[in-house]
């Protein structure tokens, strides 16, 4: 079924009946230990103690490092790809991702990677979609357990490039990039605007877990759209949080100002964010979880 | 819809028209070759795409374009946006034109080889006053490229940069500061000369070396990128994680060589790590020693884990250690993959020594915590001169640890019960041991602290952070908590290594043995 190729495979990853990480669960066995709920309470009561032994420095460090990693006008010197390629191609990518069970950390850093990797070298537009799939790989040799293997993704290209060319490729980008390859995802800073509200007096967890699913599923769709480049992760990351509270009506939503942007800036990119939420609805109701888009009505009945 | 038109036609620049036919395509291709101006690199493919099938998911964006105006004669890509979904099949390489694949900086310095022009050619009248009243000196350079202190620069490199460089109190473009590192010898082959090889593994080899620039010993980690599926992954995760890493209890990355077909990382150079430290005083080290090291293993951790970056392979071969007693985390090819692997590339066994209960029982999700249970571990190890989990199995080691701890139950491990792997083993029902008879040598508080490390429910484990402040470690004194992450302990002079009770000077050269440690720096 994986080896399936191109179109059809692509398809059936985007199909809503398929979870995140369900495919990767069962090509790999899973650990048997801690399956379903309970192993999900007893895991985050340990990500909420680590949060609480560090997630003020993991915030400080990352947000130190989100202006060197900002991508700057990745486009302004490429000769052939265009907004509407690069759209493309990260539409793409976010099935791709999907159909192998990648977090969303690795789409964001795959994203951040081809990006400024764009603002370094002109590409030509036959090999766009070559390198899509090689920021793909080296962000999952960075943070997946088990990446995608290269058969697997040249599959994916209908196996139009060769492995030596996908290699070759990946020391180019790595080369370019100098290895600079942490940077910092809108998808940490969702988890770290989630925590920090579950740790304030009397939170709604299930505000703020279906907050951050609908926000989760905002920054994906916002990463195709190459106008978000500009936008810091943390500002994304905030505004995909705000909008999505105001989407579902919350009644205690996120405190906007713990993400120190000023209120304009919040607004700016919020309105942009909805802009995008409205022409995609039906886009976005394929990215959540079936119960947070039962809450989401007006995305279109569709589905 | 119109809204979203005029957005995407905000959005998009340059794209032509979308009927464009194939062969059109190709010629501009090869005006594109030949008339790049700039000389600057286009990854292109050999051939033009030959089929049109695409994917798309945001139908919005692909369905309805507004054709925005012509910026660019040569801008190819268009309506004929499936181009990229579909290549050409057979013959086609992937050129890289005007790229010199052989991947030293010798690109870059090509480029800014007139060391930052653009800086230079900034119109202000400042920069000028700064170049002739100001001599550029070695500390200037030192501070500004982030050289170490005892580095030689090349005859001659100051005057050239005198000549022309943008004024030195202001920040260099990453790009020129490659270039000026480039021109001293830095992203260079030649500029180490290869010593014995230290060890050897499926994808790297590690050797002593030395640094034509500063004379120091240097560990050279060559890494072969080729293979089946590309750069490693240790090697990806390794150099881009230990580039932001700067502290002095973990090891320092000098320098990283690109060449066509291997990467070297240049890394600092230790005599030893814990393991042969350990085996060097014959298991027995001092106990201030002891904790001398402890204190910069959780040190060196507490920086990482600050940063979100777990080691998840701590172990003495992965501890460094020079004469001054100075210790550093190395091999951080496992951090940050979510999951620790039983088997190496090559399937070597990855010790499980030091691997805590909960991931031994398949647990996947972790955090920090994991950390710190392979910190008591090894904390017991120096201790008592033994390891204290030396299982060979997994089934082994869980049973090692329980026998010591106590099989652990829903009241002293909440949620083991559930546990399917842990039912299926069915381990007899061990009371908890006291620590202190297998570690005679520890005084309470170092007691205390271990079992604050060998808890079952990760949760409950002490952070590196916390546990730096352990009343184990008041001897040390105040100032200790206080220094700049750069500074090494034994820059107190309160700080000072013991002679280890057990110390024979191992002048013996390396045995087969020793060559065997080694080899862990390579996974």
């Amino acid at each position: 079924r994986r080896r399936a190729g191109g179109a059809a495979a692509l398809r059936s990853a985007g199909a809503p009946a398929a979870p995140l990480g369900a495919a990767r669960g069962a090509r790999h066995g899973g650990g048997a230990w801690g399956r379903g709920r309970r192993r999900r309470r007893g895991e985050s009561a340990q990500e909420l103690q680590a949060f609480r032994d560090y997630g003020e420095s993991w915030y400080r460090s990352r947000k130190g490092l989100e202006s060197r990693f900002q991508p700057r006008e990745p486009l302004a010197r490429q000769p052939q790809v265009t907004a509407e390629a690069r759209c493309k191609l990260v539409s793409w990518l976010i099935p791709v991702h999907r159909h192998f069970g990648l977090s969303l950390e690795a789409l964001c850093l795959a994203v951040n990677i081809l990006d400024r990797f764009l603002a370094t070298t002109p590409v030509a537009a036959d090999c766009f979609q070559l390198l899509g799939v090689t920021a793909l790989l080296i962000a999952c040799k960075q943070v997946e357990v088990h990446p995608p293997s290269v058969k697997e993704l040249l599959a994916l290209c209908c196996d139009v490039f060769t492995r030596q060319q996908l290699r070759n490729l990946e020391c180019i980008v790595l080369h370019r990039l100098d290895f600079d390859l942490a940077a910092p995802t809108v998808s940490f800073f969702l988890e770290h605007f989630s925590q920090v509200r579950l740790e304030a007096r009397g939170a709604d967890a299930g505000e703020a877990a279906d907050a951050r699913s609908l926000a989760a599923g905002v920054a994906e769709l916002s990463l195709a759209d190459y106008a978000f480049t500009k936008y810091a992760p943390s500002l994304l990351a905030a505004s995909s949080l705000g909008l999505a509270d105001r989407l579902l009506r919350h009644r205690s939503p996120l405190d906007l100002r713990i993400s120190g942007y000023p209120e304009g800036l919040l607004r700016d990119c919020m309105d942009q964010l909805q802009l995008l939420v409205c022409l995609n609805g039906r886009s976005l109701s394929l990215l959540l979880p079936s119960e947070v888009a039962q809450k989401c009505p007006w995305l279109g009945d569709d589905r | 819809m119109k809204k979203f038109k005029r957005r995407l036609s905000l959005t998009l620049r340059g794209s032509q028209t979308i009927d464009e036919s194939l062969s059109e395509l190709a010629e501009q291709m090869t005006i594109e070759e030949n008339s790049s101006k700039d000389n600057e690199p286009i990854v292109k493919n050999g051939r033009p795409p030959t089929s049109h099938s695409m994917h798309s998911f945001l139908h919005q964006y692909t369905g309805s374009f507004k054709k925005p105006p012509l910026r660019r004669p040569h801008s190819v890509i268009g309506g004929s946006l499936g181009s990229f979904m579909a290549m050409p099949r057979n013959g086609s390489r992937l050129d890289i034109v005007h790229e010199n694949l052989k991947m030293g900086s010798d690109g870059e310095s090509d480029q800014a080889s007139g060391t930052s022009s653009d800086e230079v050619q900034s119109p202000t009248g400042v920069c000028l006053r700064n170049r002739i009243h100001r001599r550029i000196s070695m500390e200037d350079l030192n501070k500004r490229l982030s050289l170490p202190a005892d580095i030689r620069i090349p005859d001659g490199y100051l005057e050239k940069l005198q000549i022309n460089s943008p004024p030195f109190d202001q920040p260099m473009s990453r790009r020129s500061r490659r270039a000026s590192l480039s021109e001293i010898g830095f992203g260079k082959m030649e500029t180490y000369i290869k010593l014995e090889k230290l060890g050897e593994g499926t994808y790297a080899t590690v050797y002593k070396g030395r640094s034509k620039l500063t004379e120091n010993l240097v560990a050279l980690k060559e890494i072969r990128l080729e293979h089946e599926e590309g750069a490693p992954c240790t090697a990806i995760r390794e150099v881009s994680l230990l580039k932001d890493l700067k502290h002095a209890n973990i090891v320092t990355l000098h320098d990283i060589v690109h060449t066509d077909k291997s990467l070297t990382l240049v890394f600092e150079y230790l005599d030893k790590d814990l393991k042969q430290y350990m085996d060097d005083c014959g298991n027995i080290m001092s106990m201030h020693n002891v904790k001398l090291f402890l204190y910069q293993i959780l040190r060196g951790l507490a920086y990482c884990h600050r940063r979100k970056v777990l080691h998840r392979d701590l172990k003495p071969q992965n501890l460094l250690i020079n004469e001054k007693g100075e210790l550093k985390l190395a091999d951080f090819g496992l951090a940050r993959a979510k999951s620790v692997p039983t088997k190496t590339y090559s399937n070597e066994v990855v010790t499980l020594w030091y691997r805590p209960p909960d991931v031994l029982l398949g647990s996947s999700e972790y955090s920090t915590q994991i950390d710190m249970w392979g910190v008591g571990c090894i904390f017991f190890e120096m201790a008592s001169g033994r390891p204290l989990f030396p299982g060979s199995t997994v089934e082994d080691e869980l049973h090692l640890i329980f026998r010591l701890l106590g099989t652990p139950c829903q009241e002293t491990w909440p949620g083991i019960s559930s546990s399917d792997e842990f039912r299926n083993y069915n381990f007899p029902k061990y009371k908890p041991q006291p620590l202190i008879n297998h570690a005679p040598r520890l005084d309470t508080e170092g007691i205390e602290l271990i079992a604050k490390f060998l808890q079952y429910e990760s949760k409950k484990r002490i952070s590196a952070e916390e546990a730096m402040k352990h009343a184990y470690f008041r001897s040390l004194g105040t100032r200790i908590h206080t220094l700049p992450e750069s500074v090494s302990i034994f820059s107190l002079k309160e700080i000072q290594l013991q002679k280890d009770p057990g110390f024979r000077n191992s002048t013996y050269p390396e045995t087969g043995h020793g060559k065997n440690r080694r080899q862990s720096m390579l996974f």
